[in-house]
């Protein structure tokens, strides 16, 4: 396939947190909002004069200062994004918006103001307790809480305008990018999509990091560009396969993938599309917070939900997302030392293979990819047996 | 009489372990099989003392004989059925290990305190397995019970007498890791036959273990789940609501739970949840006034609990270390008011603690040298820690992390001002107001061990806790700058064989003689092989 | 009459030495097991092997359900 006009732009943007775009935005007089958690609505970050960016720590290659602070034996993505706070990289913020997801994310956050590594004007850092059901206790909770710790410090310190116009607005933006974002992600559903999973990954990510208004004519020049785009004259890919588990944010993972012969045409993972790319629709006499509290609850798989329908949910999203995008099998990845993930990558493995008769493979990963042989191996093994598979059916 | 005492006590003070540590004639080791863990006799204590552990030992015996014959075909069942049951029989060296080296009046207070322990765990085993499906009783005796997450503290369900809150692992986990260190790691291997990492918290591994190997007495016709304490636990709910096959509910109390304005409300909604769904599973009404009478029972314990701390707080008091500890767990999480005798006992034990007070009692014969706040929750128990360093290193425990938990009263006449305070009080459940829940439940550390006079604390690390770990460097840096000895002691909570009972000793071995030059107490104690022990 | 009470006292007495004797017997007994630690050493060396042996060839119907 030809080279997509603005790939090596889009890459270039992934190589910092505070690339060109985020530089322009800042110097423009907008509000950085870091965020680490879909649990934290996109949406209201991107309110009138703000702009969200999804916290990454790329071409982290050590993490000796935060395992100091945290030890070598937590999550390797919160102790890198305290690494690169401690190292000046994220000074571009004006706020962390965190959320008790894990206990892990929580202690880096809770670094972001013992340690004060973030130099920035009035920086602050607020933490959500996030819900772990999906029903309406747990949804007034959610609101509850995004109001206390989002809204009011927006309002208070950074004099966001916080209505419900306001709101409303940001749906509207936010929809649009959803909307492109979704239609470039629809073309893996194809037998030959005119895309990888690596293209769609640097698409999605730059998407989460960028400010919305600066990156968006660069998306839809790109979906016009795909739309047009002649694939390859065969499926290049051995296999398809659905990446799914916890934090994601390098392209060179799918990458990997993908140069062991299995494209990966859906991404339900922390920093992927799906969800996080869903547009908001608001009911009639519904007011445009409680949509959004509500859609981000819906959406949300996180493997922390404990209740019987949410787990169901997100068992059979990705039953969903294996049929429509025609999976072949499941890649489980969970970074090293994350509770949640590595429980359920062990039961839903069993309920996708077992019990719904899709293949499944189970790995851990550093957030950092280094040695990578190890990964490479089991991947082109899961290929092979899904080869295999196909020749016997 | 008293002449008579003395005589013996002085002609026997040879066998008695302190007086020999005293003289370089050995010590508390010196009287044990290495590797095994098997003493090859008993403590001599002296004649008084010798023969008050003697009356303990054999009341307790009776607590388990009338264990069995309160269901003897169900208990020889249970035995022949669980792996987990196997290892209660190691309670009798479990309770010699805690009390080594106790004398006087600390040796009473601890004996009456773990009696009580006995007595009523040896009673919840006999009725959980006579009431057990998979055992032979049937369905409509087992539908009784109402199976729960054990860190959910049972207060609420006394509004339901006639039902019987089984903290679902507490048998085959919670209480039985602290017996024997063997158990747990065979259920954690079954997780990890799964594909469960070996990084998680061993705590909810075996859990999982359980969940997985069938495990779990088969009873209730409903479950109740909670969040409590953290993310592991949360995860391994999954497996077990699974297994289990009940329809279930969710107990999720507020994470970051120390804010009234948002925890509170939700967190009463929860109780409020909690309540009815026992209500529409079991077909039963909540009675307020079953409820407020425990609830009495609770506020009693509450009110106990603060005038030791009292007491504590000055050193003279019979009320120490790990039967403390262990106490104040067992009441406060498996009990939560639920038992009288449990206040009984405290009656009794307060009045003997205010005159310790009042007679300036010294505990161990005032041979403490440190008086340290420990923050450590299971492999605390299972390796006898607080005596150990007692002993070994004269560092006494004024307190446990584990006593920390909820002490607000609950209002016995208002039920909605009972259910704010009954929400209150279960967000402060074990581990999770300890471990997890934001930054001031971890800063507290402090607070403590300055308000309860300690030099030192020993911060318990568990090297797959990932709220602790994430606060690691920031604990040291404070002890530094508020001066307080500090030690972090690795365990990995049920798995002794990723880190040992003698690895953890070690932590302390080193600062004491490295940092500190200090000499053990008792040498025999520095360095010793219980790897096979319970 | 007279002859009644000794007898009773006598009876009595010699129920309340035999009492005695088997209180005695009963805690030399347990007192010769508490301080000898044997019924530990029982549970350790016999019945702990025993069982364990018994749990280890169990077939548990072990899977995730």
């Amino acid at each position: 396939m030809k080279d997509l006009k603005h790939l090596i732009f889009f890459e270039n943007l992934l190589q910092d947190a505070q690339n060109e775009l985020v530089t322009k935005a800042v110097e423009e007089g907008k509000h950085a909002l870091g965020y680490n958690c879909y649990y934290l609505p996109e949406v209201l970050l991107n309110l009138d004069g703000c702009f969200s960016t999804r916290l990454r720590a790329p071409r982290c290659t050590s993490t000796d200062v935060a395992t100091y602070y945290m030890t070598g034996r937590t999550c390797p993505y919160v102790r890198s994004i305290l690494e690169r706070a401690i190292e000046g990289g994220y000074n571009y913020l004006s706020a962390v918006f965190g959320s008790e997801s894990c206990a892990a994310m929580e202690r880096m956050e809770e670094h972001l103001y013992l340690l004060n590594p973030i130099k920035h004007e009035n920086f602050f850092v607020t933490i959500i307790d996030p819900p772990m059901r999906g029903d309406k206790t747990h949804l007034d909770y959610y609101k509850a809480q995004l109001r206390k710790h989002v809204l009011a410090p927006m309002e208070k310190v950074l004099k966001a305008d916080t209505s419900d116009e306001a709101m409303r607005r940001a749906i509207e933006r936010f929809n649009e990018l959803c909307e492109v974002i979704t239609q470039i992600g629809e073309f893996r559903k194809l037998d030959n999509p005119p895309i990888t999973g690596y293209e769609f990954h640097v698409i999605q990510v730059v998407s989460e990091v960028c400010p919305h208004e600066l990156i968006l004519p660069y998306l839809k020049e790109t979906l016009e560009e795909i739309k047009t785009r002649e694939p390859e004259p065969s499926f290049p890919f051995r296999a398809r396969v659905v990446l799914a588990g916890s934090e994601v944010d390098d392209p060179d993972f799918t990458k990997l993938i993908e140069t062991c012969g299995a494209m990966v045409v859906a991404d339900r993972y922390c920093f992927g599309s799906l969800p996080s790319r869903e547009k908001i629709e608001i009911l009639d006499g519904e007011s445009a917070f409680d949509a959004i509290c509500r859609h981000y609850l819906h959406w949300n798989q996180c493997a922390r939900f404990m209740d019987g329908m949410k787990i169901d949910q997100r068992h059979s999203e990705l039953l969903r997302l294996a049929r429509e995008y025609k999976a072949d099998g499941i890649i489980y990845e969970n970074m090293k030392f994350c509770e949640f993930w590595s429980y359920e990558k062990v039961l839903a493995s069993h309920i996708m293979s077992a019990e719904n008769g899709i293949p499944c493979c189970t790995i851990e990963k550093e957030y950092a990819l280094g040695s990578v042989g190890q990964l490479r191996t089991r991947f082109q093994a899961f290929v092979e047996s899904l080869e295999i598979k196909k020749i016997n059916e | 009489m008293g002449k008579l005492i003395g005589f013996i006590d002085d002609k026997l003070k040879r066998f008695d372990p302190v007086w020999r540590a005293e003289n370089g004639k050995g010590g508390q080791r010196s009287r044990y099989h290495d590797v095994t863990g098997v003493a090859k006799y008993r403590e001599w204590r002296g004649v008084k003392d010798t023969m008050f552990d003697y009356a303990s030992w054999l009341n307790n015996v009776l607590a388990m004989v009338k264990m069995v014959g309160s269901a003897p075909v169900s208990i020889m069942k249970g035995f022949w059925e669980y792996r987990w049951m196997g290892s209660y029989l190691g309670t009798f060296m479990f309770i010699d290990r805690l009390f080594e080296g106790y004398r006087g009046e600390e040796l009473r207070v601890a004996h009456a305190q773990m009696h009580a322990i006995v007595r009523s765990l040896t009673g919840r085993i006999g009725y959980i397995l006579s009431h057990d499906r998979r055992l032979g009783a049937s369905q409509a005796k087992s539908e009784k019970l109402v199976p729960m997450d054990e860190v959910l503290p049972e207060l609420f369900m006394t509004g339901f007498p006639g039902l019987y809150p089984v903290p679902l692992q507490t048998l085959p986990e919670f209480i039985i890791c602290d017996v024997d260190q063997h158990i747990e790691p065979y259920y954690i291997d079954v997780a990890e036959s799964f594909g469960l990492p070996a990084d998680v918290c061993s705590r909810c591994a075996a859990e999982t273990g359980v969940a997985l190997d069938d495990a779990f007495p088969l009873v209730g016709k409903a479950l109740i789940t909670t969040n409590m304490p953290c993310n592991a636990s949360e995860a391994t709910s999954m497996f077990q609501r699974r297994r289990v096959g009940l329809p279930d509910y969710q107990a999720t109390l507020a994470m970051i739970h120390n804010d009234d304005e948002l925890a509170l409300p939700f967190s009463r909604q929860i109780m409020k949840e909690t309540i009815a769904f026992v209500e529409e599973q079991y077909g039963v009404k909540f009675n307020w006034d079953a409820f407020f009478k425990a609830a009495r029972r609770i506020n009693e314990q509450n009110n106990f609990e603060l005038e030791k701390w009292d007491y504590m707080k000055t050193g003279y008091t019979a009320e120490v270390g790990v039967s403390e500890t262990l106490y104040k767990l067992y009441e406060w999480q498996s009990v939560n008011g639920a038992d009288p005798y449990f206040n009984k006992v405290d009656r009794k034990v307060m009045k003997r603690l205010r005159k310790c007070y009042e007679k300036k009692y010294q505990p161990f014969g005032g041979k403490t040298r440190h008086r340290a706040f420990l923050w450590g929750p299971s492999a605390v128990y299972y390796t006898d820690f607080p005596t150990w360093v007692q002993n070994c290193w004269g560092i006494a425990i004024v307190l446990n992390m584990d006593s920390t938990m909820g002490f607000n009263m609950i209002d016995t006449e208002d039920p909605d001002k009972a259910i704010d305070d009954l929400a209150r009080l279960t967000q402060k459940a074990t581990m999770r107001h300890m471990a997890v829940g934001g930054w001031d439940n971890v800063n507290a550390v402090w607070e403590w061990a300055h308000n309860f006079n300690c030099d030192m604390v020993l911060m318990n690390d568990n090297i797959a806790c990932k709220g602790m770990l994430g606060v690691h460097a920031i604990m040291e840096e404070q002890a530094r700058d508020l001066g307080f000895r500090f030690i972090f002691i690795e365990h990995d909570l049920e798995d002794s064989r990723t880190v040992s009972r003698q690895n953890m000793r070690d932590c302390v071995n080193q600062y004491m003689s490295i940092v500190l030059n200090e000499e053990p107490l008792d040498p025999t104690l520095l360095n010793f092989d219980d790897s096979d022990a319970y | 009459m007279k002859c009644n009470k000794k007898e009773i006292a006598k009876a009595l007495l010699k129920l309340l030495g035999k009492l005695g004797l088997i209180g005695l017997l009963f805690f030399v007994v347990t007192f010769v097991i508490y301080m000898g630690n044997f019924e530990n050493k029982l549970i350790y060396y016999v019945v702990r092997p025993f069982l364990n042996k018994h749990y280890d060839s169990q077939v548990r119907d072990r899977r995730i359900v």
